[in-house]
């Protein structure tokens, strides 16, 4: 166990690292330190520069990006003042330094097997060591069973959540002495969230430097010795995550009980809806949700990934026809959206996550926006024009941003957009699923304001589908539990959030605040989670 | 990977049945009978009829149909109506020299078109890349007849290189002359190395940006390793099943080439038989090649299967 004194040398030392691509600066010199042992986090929104100072340790840059400063890791000289090194090349990439990046999933070569990989890289990092008990050890320190069956694998025999500890394996089986984790906590339910702290938090005490990048404050707090917070490529804050990190703010409650009259029938109702993967009721993913939604109601729906939020969302929104029960709007059944008229469309509107291959690569934000209303309100061109950008800039995008093609927003900006689009259309009835994940702070009190807004002027309900209970409890009047297709509890945000009966929702629960649930003592032993 | 390859076994046996059906189906569909054909315009009806009758065309097609699929499951393709020989016999004869023909471009063109491939996708949009490219496609983009006869008008007949024709080779002394199989090979391949070459490419084009490869680059996999272990198995996938499709045709013949070239081949040996309404070998040939399509194209996901086992047999 390494001590985490201030006067331990440093093992990487970034000192005045500047990232010029043409006229962009990209970073301003940017310094830090890593130690053995201990949690370092580079923090600040998407396009602050975080990836880029990442990337500088491994001795990598973007085409057409110039690096210059200096950047020690070990012995190694892997950035000067003329850029990168030629020593930067042998010896460092996973050996001293290995990094993970953000998506997982897509960084396993479908053609290998785990097994082999793993022994590849133990080889050619270790070439003394015994290659298959290096690869049994990294599968283990991942929390993958070691053995035959999982060496054996192919990627896409793993589930998500699996695939994340493949990755991890491979990166540990290099036995590196800084590990470089780009969004760890991306995509993952709040349950899921705190187990991974915890490893992060072992493998730190096993005297492993880490680089945390992450704009996700409750893990960095529960995690990080040291923060870094990144603003437009320069280092605005740093110190210990008290002092750098903004105070903690739970969400603003936005949250109104219905306006509707009680007695007037619900707007969206939901009955005995069951739905399957496949043809003939093979593979079921939902069993006998129902559930009613009022105007200007919001009701939200909690649960694990997996358990079948999103397919209650898609067959709202009439994407999933594998189902039996009935979706009716206004006591009319709703039938598949391809069987949808116009005004049926645009009363039911559906906001998902990945909403970058929903819009079409070569055509500005803003225009496609702003075809909904065309579309589904018939309005002109103009009016529908002046709608968009109002409302996008309500939301944080200014007509510059919205000028430009899909490529050029980020993920957080493409998702704003996505909402823009659905509320173009005056739906009645709103279906979100996980907009807010790939939001920072000020953009989801956006995004909460404008929703507000909606219900009130509009009378739109909302479909909140989510795996944050403290989100829903600040915006549903009504909240829905759901774990394995079964709904396992319903009722206010205040029964839900104080005298949680179902197992799943005391997870939830404990889940909320990473902070105190790491400090507890439970962590070690958090509940292992199914299909995560 | 073994529940795979039976589904697959399972799905070309299924694809044969209703293959033997087609071909039996479509060959009746032709207009006449051997019994028209081979008699002179002052037959009488008379004759032709008892014609038919000794060739037992007469019967109904379901009668027809199981006696012929019956011969097939025993390894009898039938009797020609023409020749009076068992179809075998017209089979072995031209097969053999489609099947060295086919085995000769294939031994040509395979490394030439992977390694043109490699090279251009490593390179891509450079100086390299950009020849081969325009190379390519420039003779793509030319009919297999007019290179053809370009090459015979040039280096045959203007310079006296190379036999023009095949007229009076048998399969046995192809080998003994191989300069018999210069033009050829060298029409066929032309058009082939392109087809083939630019799926390799496209398929090391795409597998470079994967995000995998990046990341094993990161993790300090050197080169050599990189492109062989982890870019070449993904990006041999497109190539492979472009192979099978390549591979049917030669089997298949190559028709113009044949007709050029003069060479016995199953093509000119179909052909004939159509015009003959030789049914029973019309019916034996077009199974074979039928056959022999599916067997490549079973291969080819067999092994793309084994190389990025995360396919499905059927969507």
């Amino acid at each position: 166990m390494t001590s985490k004194t201030p006067s331990q040398t440093p093992l990487v030392t970034v000192r005045g690292l500047t990232a010029r691509a043409g006229d962009t600066m990209l970073l301003d010199a940017v310094g830090f330190d890593l130690y053995e042992g201990r949690v370092t986090a580079l923090v600040g929104p998407s396009g602050s520069g975080k990836t880029t100072a990442a990337l500088a340790l491994l001795g990598e840059c973007g085409a057409g990006v110039r690096l210059s400063g200096r950047v020690e890791a070990g012995s190694v000289r892997v950035v000067d003042g003329d850029g990168i090194t030629k020593e930067a090349a042998g010896g460092l990439r996973g050996r001293l330094v290995a990094y993970m990046p953000q998506h997982p999933g897509s960084a396993l070569n479908p053609a290998r097997r785990t097994g082999a990989v793993l022994a590849e890289l133990a080889r050619l990092h270790h070439p003394a060591d015994p290659a298959r008990a290096l690869a049994a050890e990294a599968l283990r320190a991942a929390q993958l069973p070691a053995g035959r069956d999982t060496e054996r694998r192919f990627p896409h025999q793993f589930s998500g959540g699996q695939r994340q500890r493949v990755a991890l394996a491979q990166t540990l089986v290099c036995r590196p002495r800084v590990l470089v984790l780009d969004e760890p906590s991306t995509g993952l339910d709040t349950v899921t969230r705190m187990r991974l702290a915890g490893e992060l938090a072992a493998l730190a005490r096993t005297g492993l430097a880490i680089l945390l990048l992450s704009h996700d404050h409750d893990l960095v707090r529960a995690l990080a010795d040291h923060v870094v917070v990144l603003r437009h490529g320069r280092v605005t804050a740093q110190g210990a995550p008290a002092d750098a990190l903004p105070a903690r703010r739970r969400v603003t409650a936005v949250r109104h009980t219905p306006t509707a009259p009680d007695g007037r029938p619900p707007v969206l109702d939901v009955q005995d809806l069951s739905a399957h993967l496949h043809s003939r009721g093979r593979g079921p993913v939902l069993h006998g949700v129902g559930l009613q939604l009022p105007a200007g109601a919001c009701v939200g729906v909690a649960g694990l990934s997996g358990s079948g939020k999103t397919t209650l969302a898609r067959c709202v929104a009439g994407l999933h026809e594998r189902h039996v029960g009935q979706v009716l709007l206004d006591g009319t059944p709703l039938p598949v959206l391809r069987r949808r008229s116009p005004e049926q469309k645009r009363r039911v509107q559906y906001v998902w996550q990945e909403v970058r291959s929903s819009f079409d690569e070569r055509r500005p934000v803003a225009e496609q926006v702003a075809r909904t209303a065309v579309r589904l309100r018939g309005l002109d061109a103009g009016e529908a024009r002046r709608e968009a950008l109002d409302l996008l800039g309500r939301l944080g995008l200014d007509a510059g941003t919205v000028e430009r093609r899909p490529g050029g927003l980020s993920g957080g900006e493409l998702q704003r957009a996505a909402l823009a689009r659905a509320v173009l259309a005056a739906p009645d009835v709103l279906v979100c699923d996980e907009i807010t994940t790939a939001l920072d702070t000020g953009a989801t009190a956006a995004v909460l304001a404008e929703l507000a807004r909606l219900r009130d002027q509009h009378g739109t309900a909302l479909l909140w589908v989510s795996h944050d209970l403290e989100l829903l409890a600040a915006v549903a009047h009504h909240i829905v539990v759901i774990d394995g297709g079964h709904v396992v509890e319903t009722g206010t945000p205040e029964q839900i959030l104080d005298a949680p009966r179902a197992t799943l929702t005391r997870q939830l629960v404990r889940a909320m605040d990473l902070g105190t649930a790491l400090t507890a003592t439970d962590l070690a032993t958090a509940p292992s989670v199914s299909g995560a | 990977m073994r529940g795979y390859a039976l589904q697959r076994l399972a799905l070309g046996a299924v694809q044969l049945a209703l293959l033997t059906v087609l071909v039996f189906l479509l060959t009746s569909l032709l207009p006449g009978d051997a019994a028209d054909v081979r008699n002179n315009e002052d037959a009488t009806p008379e004759q032709v009829a008892a014609l038919r009758e000794q060739l037992r065309l007469d019967r109904p097609a379901l009668e027809r149909f199981t006696d012929w699929a019956q011969g097939v499951l025993t390894g009898d393709l039938g009797t020609s109506l023409v020749s009076g020989g068992p179809v075998l016999d017209i089979l072995a004869e031209s097969a053999g020299i489609t099947l060295v023909l086919a085995a000769v471009t294939l031994v040509v063109v395979v490394p030439l078109a992977v390694l043109l491939g490699i090279v251009s996708g490593l390179r891509e949009g450079g100086r390299l890349d950009r020849s081969v490219t325009s190379v390519t496609l420039a003779l793509n983009a030319v009919p297999d007849f007019v290179l053809a006869l370009l090459l015979v008008a040039g280096l045959s007949l203007q310079l006296g290189w190379l036999p023009a024709t095949w007229v009076g080779v048998g399969a046995a002394d192809l080998l003994g002359q191989p300069a018999l199989l210069v033009l050829p090979v060298g029409v066929v391949a032309a058009r082939m190395i392109c087809l083939l070459s630019r799926q390799v490419r496209a398929g090391m084009v795409t597998v470079l940006k994967a995000e995998y490869v990046t990341q094993a680059r990161r993790l300090g996999v050197p080169r050599r390793t990189l492109l062989l272990r982890h870019v070449l198995p993904n990006a041999a996938v497109p190539g492979i099943q472009e192979l099978a499709r390549v591979g049917d045709n030669l089997v298949g013949g190559v028709l113009i080439v044949e007709a050029v070239f003069a060479i016995p081949g199953v093509a000119t040996a179909l052909v004939r038989a159509v015009e003959a309404r030789d049914v029973p070998t019309v019916q034996g040939l077009a199974l074979v090649v039928a056959a022999a399509a599916l067997l490549f194209s079973l291969a080819a996901d067999l092994v793309c299967h084994r190389l990025v086992p995360r396919t499905e047999v059927l969507r």
